[in-house]
């Protein structure tokens, strides 16, 4: 064999041997429908939706922010409102779930560039500031999967730029985009083998009351069956366009669907439950401490820069607080008004603090942070239509 | 740029084009395999290139100032030079810190408040292995055991040979300088051990990454742990040193005889080992015995053997890094090699030290991979208190944190990767060629591997010897 032979068929080996190995990988990946658009399927949708949100009429107002603006904002109810004090408006909830302002940041810039390519503008963009969004811990808990959303998020050209900053880190995420569908090793590996090494959840002490689960389970399967009754035309989307990305409104719903909600409310709503759910708040997103991670707080701030393309009027909000179970030691306010103040400095938008308002009471929250539908989200969204309606006029 | 990751992938495939099918002639394509492994060296950090080159270029010219020289004592000055030379850029790089914050802390202790400046120098990768590689040529040169070679050029190629370049093998100028002024033709069958070779690295590399959490939570956490999360964790740091490591040199050994070079094995079965001495002739052959040719025997080898043991060894601990937890792993070993020898010499255990009998042999090794676990914590420790905590959490019986309801689970995973990992070495070394031959299970289980490498693991992760 010559010697250009011997070099060609080793050249073959190498990119065969790669090639079926990446394969073989991406159909493990797919055959557990696991991708980068199944992970951020509502991030998708929302985006793919905007086309039909530029076409819209009336002027536009988009809520953007985390699963407390999803949980939170119903755009169906802030439009009525607002219409019935005579101001014609559509807005959208564009609040994603498992998003920290770093994987927002790269939203964002695709939002924006979607509006420009439609060549149309909101005339409001609220968006949230969620404090605990922003700190240490909630990134680290979120470090697996930093290159996976980052590389599905990014346009091609951030991703190039990225390769000419670092090229190791920029081609890992360009095969994580092209090649794997989204999906890091590292992902893979938090997942089967990261879990057995990360503290428990801390659990509340507290008894849960009998039967409380058993009635749980009841109330949550028989509230699915009248779901699919009342709206058969539902897709099953995440974002949903004739909702325009909120849920239901309690004016839909018959009052034997209410009863079961609230007693669904009261049932989710137990002291062991909160309890509960509030020591894992700290735990995973230090919401009490607020030690806050600057790179977050920076790429918030970008956030808010991206919205500035795309909006004549951009608000920041902070969501109401369920001050009942999410108590801020003073040293935390104050890193918190540090943090507000800078981003006001930075941004020269005012942050509206929402997190306290007579409107909102805290039984109206569905777990210690998200508001729940029939009466937080109801009572928060007017408080909004109230409040943005002469700017809105 | 690291070798299990994307960029280097397509570095290889372009290096594999150009290197195979475009440039024909010898001279080309060793000017290029320089112009490729100072590509591969800069992406880490271009502005060592001339460190790199310049320190070659000088080593170069005293080898050929030493063959020429025409007294004893102009020879000797040679190569004093070039000792100077790279040990200096060795020492300023790596340990002048160390010994400036050494000096500080020593004055400390008898109330002395020196607040001495610091240099914080990054240091460049992979220089205790090119700098001990460039010097063993000088001193060869000097002893006379090879003859300079002409060609600039080959011997600067030679030295930044960009798969040995950052982690070794640290070769010797005679295993590797010919290669360069003859350069070999790959055969398919010394290619298809390349492979072999790359996909066994590849493996452990990826199971250094998943024993490095346990490992992590051991030697990184404040977590409280049980005497066998303890023990898991140094297991598991016991397997991610070997995997990174013995991972990295089976890739760089596979990766140079895919495209034709021999460089000789870095390791054989480690963990394998039944004494101390034993050790060391299996873990990082190439450092080990170039402590043995440039340190140990100049000392005077076996005259005076437990002094040169432990100067040697002591010396081999810092050349791993500038902190006393690297000292007191080399004195640890020192220790353990000397005792080996003063127990293998008393009459009451010359019998045992001789039985070759399998329980013999079994208790040995148990001894062995005791004692070299124990070291591996004053190795991977962040002090050498800490160190000392872990040792004693690892003899404590009570007292210590109840497991964790995966700790049981978790320390069978970790042992049984151990297992594997060097089951996975003994097949290389015992029946690849019986396994290369058989081309319809060969090709399916490289790629399979190579799949399952591709689908877990932290490849944004450097090789711990990296910082060496």
């Amino acid at each position: 064999m010559t010697d250009r032979r011997i070099f060609a068929k080793i050249l073959i080996a190498v990119l065969l041997v790669m090639g079926v190995a990446m394969l073989l990988a991406r159909s493990f990946t797919a055959a557990n429908g696991a991708s980068g658009e199944s992970l951020l399927s509502r991030v998708f949708q929302a985006r793919a939706a905007i086309p039909a949100i530029a076409a819209e009429d009336n002027d536009l107002v988009l809520v953007f922010g985390s699963s407390m603006v999803q949980a939170g904002f119903s755009p169906r109810e802030f439009d009525r409102d607002l219409a019935d004090m005579g101001i014609d408006v559509t807005s959208f909830n564009f609040g994603f779930g498992g998003l920290n302002p770093l994987f927002q940041d790269y939203l964002s810039r695709r939002i924006a560039e979607d509006f420009e390519r439609e060549g149309r503008r909101l005339k409001l963009a609220l968006i949230e500031f969620n404090p605990f969004q922003a700190t240490r811990t909630r990134r680290e808990r979120a470090v697996a999967l930093e290159e996976s959303y980052i590389a599905t998020l990014a346009s091609p050209s951030e991703l190039f730029e990225i390769l000419r900053e670092d090229p190791e880190r920029g081609s890992r995420m360009l095969t994580i985009r092209y090649l794997r569908d989204g999906i890091s090793a590292e992902m893979i590996t938090t997942f089967f083998w990261g879990e057995p090494f990360q503290a428990p959840l801390i659990q509340t002490e507290l008894e849960e009351e009998e039967g409380v689960a058993e009635r749980l389970q009841e109330v949550l399967a028989e509230m699915n069956d009248r779901f699919e009754a009342e709206y058969p035309e539902y897709d099953g989307s995440d974002w949903y366009y004739p909702w325009r990305g909120g849920g239901t409104n309690k004016s839909e719903r018959p009052q034997e669907t209410l009863d079961l909600i609230e007693e669904y409310y009261r049932l989710t709503q137990t002291d062991y439950q909160m309890a509960d759910d509030r020591l894992q708040r700290i735990q995973t997103a230090d919401i009490e401490e607020l030690h806050f991670d600057p790179e977050l707080v920076e790429a918030f701030i970008r956030i808010v820069e991206n919205f500035g393309r795309i909006a004549d009027q951009v608000e920041i909000i902070m969501l109401p607080k369920n001050t009942d179970w999410i108590r801020n030691p003073p040293e935390a306010l104050a890193r918190q008004a540090e943090v507000v103040a800078h981003i006001e400095r930075e941004t020269g938008v005012p942050v509206r603090d929402f997190q306290q308002i007579d409107a909102v009471s805290n039984d109206m929250f569905s777990d210690t942070t998200h508001l729940n539908r029939y009466h937080g989200a109801v009572a928060f969204t007017r408080h909004l239509a109230n409040f943005y309606a002469d700017s809105l006029r | 740029m690291v070798f299990n990751t994307p960029i280097f992938f397509v570095f290889f495939v372009v290096f594999l084009l150009f290197y195979g099918l475009v440039f024909l002639q010898a001279r080309p394509r060793v000017y290029f395999i320089l112009v490729a492994s100072l590509v591969f060296y800069g992406a880490w950090n271009y502005r060592f290139i001339p460190l790199l080159v310049g320190s070659s270029i000088i080593d170069y010219y005293l080898a050929l100032a030493i063959a020429g020289a025409s007294t004893p004592s102009r020879r000797k000055l040679f190569v004093t030079l070039s000792v100077v030379m790279n040990l200096g850029i060795l020492g300023l790089f790596k340990y002048a810190d160390f010994l400036l914050m050494s000096v500080a802390d020593f004055l400390g202790v008898f109330g002395v408040e020196a607040s001495l400046p610091t240099l914080s120098w990054v240091l460049p990768v992979g220089i205790s292995f090119y700098t001990f590689q460039s010097l063993s040529y000088t001193i060869d040169v000097y002893r006379g055991d090879m003859q300079p070679r002409r060609g600039l050029v080959h011997f600067t190629t030679a030295l930044a040979f960009f798969p040995q370049l950052v982690a070794g093998p640290i070769l010797r100028a005679r295993q590797i300088l010919p290669q360069f002024h003859n350069l070999p033709v790959p055969t398919w069958s010394g290619a298809r051990h390349g492979f072999l070779l790359v996909t066994s690295g590849l493996w452990k590399k990826t199971a250094a990454d998943l024993l490095a959490i346990p490992a992590g939570r051991l030697f990184e956490a404040d977590a409280q742990l049980s005497l066998l999360e303890t023990w898991t964790g140094v297991l598991a740091f016991a397997g991610q040193i070997y995997g990174d490591f013995a991972g990295y040199t089976d890739m760089a050994i596979g990766l140079a005889l895919i495209i034709g070079f021999k460089i000789p094995p870095n390791f054989r079965l480690p963990y394998f080992a039944i004494s101390p001495v034993d050790f060391w002739r299996r873990w990082h052959i190439s450092l080990s015995s170039w402590l043995r040719d440039y340190l140990y025997i100049p000392l005077g080898g076996k005259y005076q053997r437990h002094r040169n043991v432990m100067i040697t060894m002591l010396l081999g601990g810092l050349w791993h890094g500038a902190a006393w937890t690297f000292v007191a792993w080399g004195a640890f070993h020192g220790i353990i090699i000397t005792a080996t020898h003063f127990l293998g010499r008393l009459p009451a255990l010359a019998g045992f030290a001789a039985n070759r009998s399998r329980s013999a042999v079994l208790l040995k090794w148990a001894i062995t991979f005791y004692l070299v676990t124990i070291g591996w914590v004053l190795f991977r420790a962040n002090s050498i208190g800490s160190a000392f905590e872990i040792i004693v959490d690892l003899h404590t019986f009570t007292g210590l944190a109840e497991p964790g309801p995966m700790a049981a689970w978790i320390a069978l995973i970790t042992i049984a990767t151990l297992v594997l990992m060097h089951l996975a070495d003994w097949f290389v070394i015992a029946r690849a060629e019986a396994f290369e031959n058989r081309r319809w299970l060969f090709w399916p289980v490289l790629i399979m591997i190579h799949s399952i490498c591709l689908l877990v693991g932290e490849p944004s992760d450097e090789f711990i010897y990296f910082q060496f």
